[in-house]
C-alpha cells in the first residue's frame, strides 16, 4: 500500500513521466538506427534546437501563467533578431551589446502588447494575433528596405563560437565535456533558472500566478493586476527576443524567416510539461522536457527515414498520447487530494 | 405509489475521511423533507450520491421502482430526480427557455423545435407562477429568478423528486416567501422534495419531515419535524448543547476621531450623498435589502468604482483611495468579499498560499524571495485561530467545505492586520456552529481594536453583532440606530426605516 502510494505519487509528477518517455524513445530510436546517436549530425543540432525552442516555450509560459496566450512569440522573436542583426551590420555593435538590443526590443514589444491588452480590455488572443500580423509586415518591410539579400549577415566576433562549439572543447584534468552539448544550452539554462526562480520563489512570480488563477480575487487582494499583466507580457517578449537572437546565431544570419516556426512548438513544451492553459500553474523544467520530447520524436522518426506526412501524423499521435498520460496522472492526483465536499 | 426515494445504509469514504456512514433516508411524495447538518456533515456528498455524481461504497438506493445507484446525473434525471444546486448550474449566456429545456430539447426533424421549446418553458414557468420572458438571457436575472428557472427546469424533466440545496442562501425574504409557495404547491401535487438549508426558521416553516446528518451519520432519520423543538435539532446537529449566546452590549467610545468618515459621498454607481462614521473598535452593521447598494458602496470606498463627490476621511485625514492595493498597503483597509469562490479564494492554490496572498510584501527575504517558513507560520497561526479544518497548509482551497473556505477568505484579511475591515455577508451558506463562531470572532476582533463594517442581509446576524446599524435603501442611507440587541424592537425599527423610505 505504502509502496503503491509512493509510486503513484512519483508517477503523478509529469516531469518524471516525461523524462521516462523521452529516454525510452531516445533509446528506441537509437537502437533501431545507430545514426540517431551521431553527435555531429543528430544530437548536437537537436540539442541546439531544443535550447532555442525551450526558450520560446518559456516565452509562451510567461503569457500562460496569467491565463493569456501570446500568438506573436514568433514575430516578436523576428523583430528582436532583426534589431540585433541591424545593430551588428549598421552600428558595428559588439556581440553582447547586440544581444542586449534584441532583448530590449523584445521587452518593449511585450510591454506594448501588455499595455494594449490592459487598456483595451480586448482578449490577449486577439491582441497578439493582430500584433503578429502587424510585426510580420514590419519585419518584411525593414529587411527589404535595408538589405539586398533580405538578411543581415554581418557576424560579430565570437558568433561562430556560440554556433558551433560543443562542450567537448572544454576539458578539466583531461576529462572533456560531451560532444553533444552545444554552447547554446547556456542561454537556455540561464533562462530556465531565472524563470524557475521567479515563479518558484519570488513575490513577483507568486503574484503573476495568483493573477492567472483568479484575476478578480487577485485584484481584491490588493495585487496590482494590470501591472502584472504587463509584466508577464514583458517577460514573454524578452524571452521571445532571446529565442530569436539564439536562432539568428544558429543560422549565422538574421532574416525574416526567424520565428516563423515558433508558435506551435511554443505551446507544446509548456503544455506537455504541465503548464495550465488557463493560468495559475506553470512547469518551467517541464517545458524543457516537453520540448525535448517533441524534438526527439521528430528527429527520431526522420532518422528512420519516415516521410514528412507520416512523420507529422506520428508526431500528432505521440503528442496526444503524452498529453492523455498527463490527464491520467491528474486523475491520480485529484483522487489522492480530494477531501470531503 | 407513495414512497419515492429510499436510501438504505449508504456509506462513502474518501481517502482519509468517512464522508457517509450507514445513512438512511426515506423521502415520500407529497412531503417536504429537511436534510440538516453542519458544513462537512455529508449533505452534499449524499446529494451527489443520489444524483449519480458519486458512487456509494455500499448500501442501496430505491427510486420509483428502480433499485440501483445511478451511474450518472443523466440517469438520475431520467429516473425523475432533479436537483437545484447551491452553485447554480445555468448557462448565463443562454435564454431562460434554452436553459429550461437544456437536458431534453424538443426536436423536430432532428432540429430544435423553437416554438415547442417556448411552449414547454412557458408551461413550466406558469406552473410555478413565475412571470418572465422565456427569451430573456439568464445572466440578466437576479439570483432568486435564476433559482426559479432552475425549478422550472426540474419541472420540465417531469421530476417527481426535487432536491433543493440551500435554495434561500442568497435571496431576499420576499423572494423566499414566493419560493415557499411554489414548494408547497409542488408538494401538494405529490412531488417529493428534499430541502437542504442552514436556516432553521425556514425549515420549520416549510418542512414536514427531517433527517439530521452529523459527521457522516444519520443521527435522526426521517422523523416528523413537529416532534422536535429547534433546540433539539440544533443539539442533534452539533452533538452537544450550544450554550445560549449571551447578548453582549459593547461600550464604544465615540468621542474621539472616527477611524473612517464619509461626508456627502456620491459615487459613479449612483449613491446619493452618503455620510457615515465608523469609530475605532466599532462594529457598524450595514443592513438593507438585496440591491440596496451596500457592497457597491464598500467597493467604491475601496477605489474599485469612482467617488464623484464628497470626501473620505481616515482618522481625520482626507484620502483618495485609488485601488485595492492602495487601500490595503497605504490605508490599511481590508475587504472580505461576499463571493468567496469567485473573488475571495484562489481555489487551485493551497490554504497557506491563500492566506498569504495579502501579506506577500511582509514575508520577503532578499531579492523578493518569499520566506516559506514565515508564510507557513502565519498560515498556521490563522488556521488555528479560526479553527479551519484541514490536513495541512498545503491542502488546496477547492477541497474545503463551504464554511472552511469562508474561514480562509477571512483569514487572509486577518493576516493582513488592517485597521479597518469591511466584511460582506460573512455567513452565507455557513452552518449554525460556524456561524456562531464567526459572530464571536467578529466581536473579538473589534474588542482588539479593529473597526469593522459588517454588510449582511441576515437581520438576526446584524442585530446580534453590530454596535450601531446603518440602514440603506436604494443607494441611500435611510437611517441609523444604536443597537440595543433587542431583536423584536430593533427589527421593527429597521423595517419601518426601509418601508418609510
Amino acid at each position: 500500500m505504502k509502496l503503491t502510494r509512493k509510486i503513484t505519487s512519483i508517477l503523478s509528477d509529469q516531469r518524471v513521466v516525461l523524462s521516462i518517455i523521452t529516454l525510452a524513445l531516445f533509446l528506441f530510436f537509437g537502437l533501431k538506427n545507430k545514426a540517431f546517436f551521431s553527435a555531429d549530425f543528430v544530437l548536437f543540432p537537436l540539442l541546439r534546437d531544443a535550447a532555442t525552442i525551450t526558450v520560446v516555450g518559456l516565452a509562451q509560459l510567461c503569457a500562460l501563467s496569467i491565463g493569456h496566450l501570446n500568438l506573436a512569440v514568433g514575430r516578436m522573436a523576428a523583430v528582436s533578431a532583426m534589431a540585433t542583426g541591424y545593430s551588428y551590420q549598421y552600428l558595428g555593435f559588439s556581440l553582447p551589446l547586440g544581444v542586449l538590443v534584441g532583448l530590449i526590443t523584445g521587452a518593449l514589444l511585450g510591454a506594448l502588447t501588455g499595455w494594449i491588452v490592459v487598456k483595451s480590455q480586448v482578449n490577449a488572443f486577439i491582441v497578439t494575433l493582430a500584433m503578429d500580423f502587424a510585426l510580420l509586415g514590419f519585419v518584411t518591410f525593414i529587411y527589404v528596405t535595408f538589405t539586398p539579400a533580405a538578411a543581415f549577415t554581418t557576424k560579430p566576433a565570437g558568433m561562430d563560437f556560440w554556433r558551433n562549439t560543443s562542450l567537448a572543447q572544454y576539458c578539466i584534468a583531461g576529462v572533456c565535456g560531451p560532444k553533444i552539448f552545444p554552447m547554446m544550452i547556456f542561454p537556455m539554462i540561464v533562462a530556465l533558472l531565472l524563470v524557475g526562480f521567479m515563479y518558484g520563489k519570488t513575490r513577483l512570480g507568486r503574484e503573476l500566478l495568483l493573477t492567472g488563477s483568479n484575476l478578480r480575487a487577485a485584484k481584491l487582494s490588493g495585487i496590482p493586476v494590470d501591472r502584472r499583466v504587463i509584466t508577464a507580457h514583458i517577460f514573454s517578449g524578452t524571452l521571445a527576443g532571446l529565442a530569436g537572437v539564439m536562432l539568428g546565431f544558429t543560422n549565422g544570419s538574421f532574416s525574416a524567416a526567424i520565428g516563423s516556426e515558433f508558435m506551435l512548438p511554443s505551446f507544446l513544451g509548456p503544455v506537455l510539461g504541465g503548464t495550465l492553459l488557463t493560468g495559475g500553474s506553470v512547469a518551467v523544467f517541464g517545458t524543457m522536457m516537453g520540448t525535448l520530447l517533441t524534438l526527439v520524436i521528430r528527429q527520431g522518426l526522420s532518422v528512420q527515414g519516415i516521410g514528412l506526412e507520416t512523420l507529422n501524423i506520428a508526431l500528432g499521435l505521440v503528442l496526444l498520447l503524452a498529453l492523455s498520460l498527463g490527464q491520467i496522472q491528474k486523475m491520480f492526483t485529484s483522487i489522492r487530494s480530494r477531501g470531503r465536499t | 405509489m407513495t414512497t419515492e426515494l429510499l436510501i438504505e445504509q449508504v456509506s462513502k469514504a474518501f481517502p482519509g475521511v468517512q464522508a457517509l456512514n450507514n445513512v438512511n433516508l426515506t423521502l415520500t411524495g407529497g412531503t417536504v423533507h429537511a436534510l440538516l447538518g453542519e458544513n462537512g456533515a455529508g449533505k452534499s456528498t449524499l446529494i451527489k450520491i443520489i444524483t449519480g455524481v458519486y458512487r456509494a461504497d455500499s448500501g442501496a438506493l430505491k427510486a420509483n421502482g428502480q433499485e440501483h445507484f445511478f451511474e450518472s446525473p443523466i440517469e438520475a434525471t431520467r429516473a425523475g430526480i432533479a436537483v437545484v444546486h447551491q452553485e447554480r448550474n445555468l448557462i448565463p449566456d443562454f435564454s431562460v427557455e434554452e436553459n429550461i429545456t437544456l437536458h431534453n430539447p424538443p426536436l423536430k426533424y432532428g432540429i430544435v423545435d423553437r416554438s415547442e421549446r417556448t411552449r414547454l418553458a412557458k408551461q413550466a414557468l406558469s406552473t410555478i407562477g413565475f412571470d418572465i420572458d422565456p427569451k430573456e438571457r439568464v445572466k440578466n436575472l437576479s439570483v432568486a429568478q435564476m433559482q426559479l428557472v432552475e425549478i422550472a427546469k426540474a419541472l420540465v424533466t417531469k421530476a417527481q423528486i426535487i432536491l433543493l440545496d440551500e435554495p434561500t442562501a442568497s435571496i431576499t425574504n420576499t423572494e423566499t416567501v414566493k419560493l415557499f409557495e411554489i414548494i408547497k404547491l409542488l408538494s401538494s401535487q405529490g412531488t417529493a422534495i428534499l430541502f437542504v438549508s442552514h436556516k432553521l426558521e425556514e425549515v420549520y416553516q416549510i418542512c414536514d419531515t427531517v433527517t439530521v446528518l452529523r459527521d457522516g451519520e444519520s443521527v435522526l432519520e426521517s422523523k416528523p419535524l413537529a416532534d422536535y423543538k429547534q433546540d433539539e435539532i440544533v443539539d442533534l446537529m452539533v452533538g452537544r448543547h450550544l450554550a445560549d449566546r449571551k447578548i453582549r452590549i459593547r461600550d464604544i467610545d465615540r468621542t474621539g476621531q472616527p477611524a473612517m468618515e464619509l461626508k456627502d459621498v456620491r459615487t459613479a454607481l449612483g449613491h446619493e450623498t452618503i455620510s457615515m462614521s465608523l469609530y475605532p473598535g466599532e462594529v457598524l452593521g450595514m443592513y438593507g435589502l438585496v440591491g440596496a447598494g451596500r457592497s457597491e458602496l464598500a467597493r467604491s470606498i475601496l477605489g474599485l468604482y469612482a467617488i464623484t463627490q464628497g470626501e473620505i476621511l481616515l482618522s481625520g485625514k482626507e484620502v483618495k483611495i485609488k485601488n485595492m492595493g492602495d487601500a490595503l498597503h497605504r490605508h490599511r483597509i481590508g475587504y472580505v468579499t461576499e463571493n468567496r469562490k469567485e473573488e475571495g479564494l484562489f481555489l487551485d492554490f493551497s490554504v497557506g498560499q491563500n492566506i498569504s496572498s495579502t501579506i506577500l510584501a511582509r514575508i520577503l527575504d532578499k531579492l523578493g524571495v518569499i520566506n516559506r517558513d514565515k508564510e507557513a507560520e502565519i498560515a498556521t497561526k490563522f488556521v488555528d485561530r479560526l479553527g479551519i479544518k484541514i490536513v495541512d497548509n498545503h491542502q488546496l482551497a477547492e477541497t474545503l467545505s463551504g464554511g472552511n473556505q469562508q474561514k480562509v477568505s477571512v483569514a487572509k484579511w486577518l493576516a493582513a492586520e488592517t485597521n479597518i475591515l469591511i466584511i460582506d455577508e460573512p455567513t452565507v451558506g455557513v452552518d449554525v456552529r460556524t456561524k456562531a463562531a464567526f459572530h464571536e470572532l467578529i466581536m473579538e476582533l473589534a474588542d482588539e481594536g479593529l473597526s469593522i463594517i459588517l454588510i449582511s442581509s441576515d437581520l438576526p446576524e446584524v442585530i446580534a453583532i453590530s454596535d450601531r446599524i446603518m440602514v440603506m435603501n436604494d443607494y441611500a442611507v435611510v437611517g441609523e440606530l444604536e443597537n440595543t440587541k433587542d431583536y423584536p424592537s430593533i427589527s421593527r425599527s429597521i423595517m419601518a426605516l426601509i418601508h418609510s423610505a
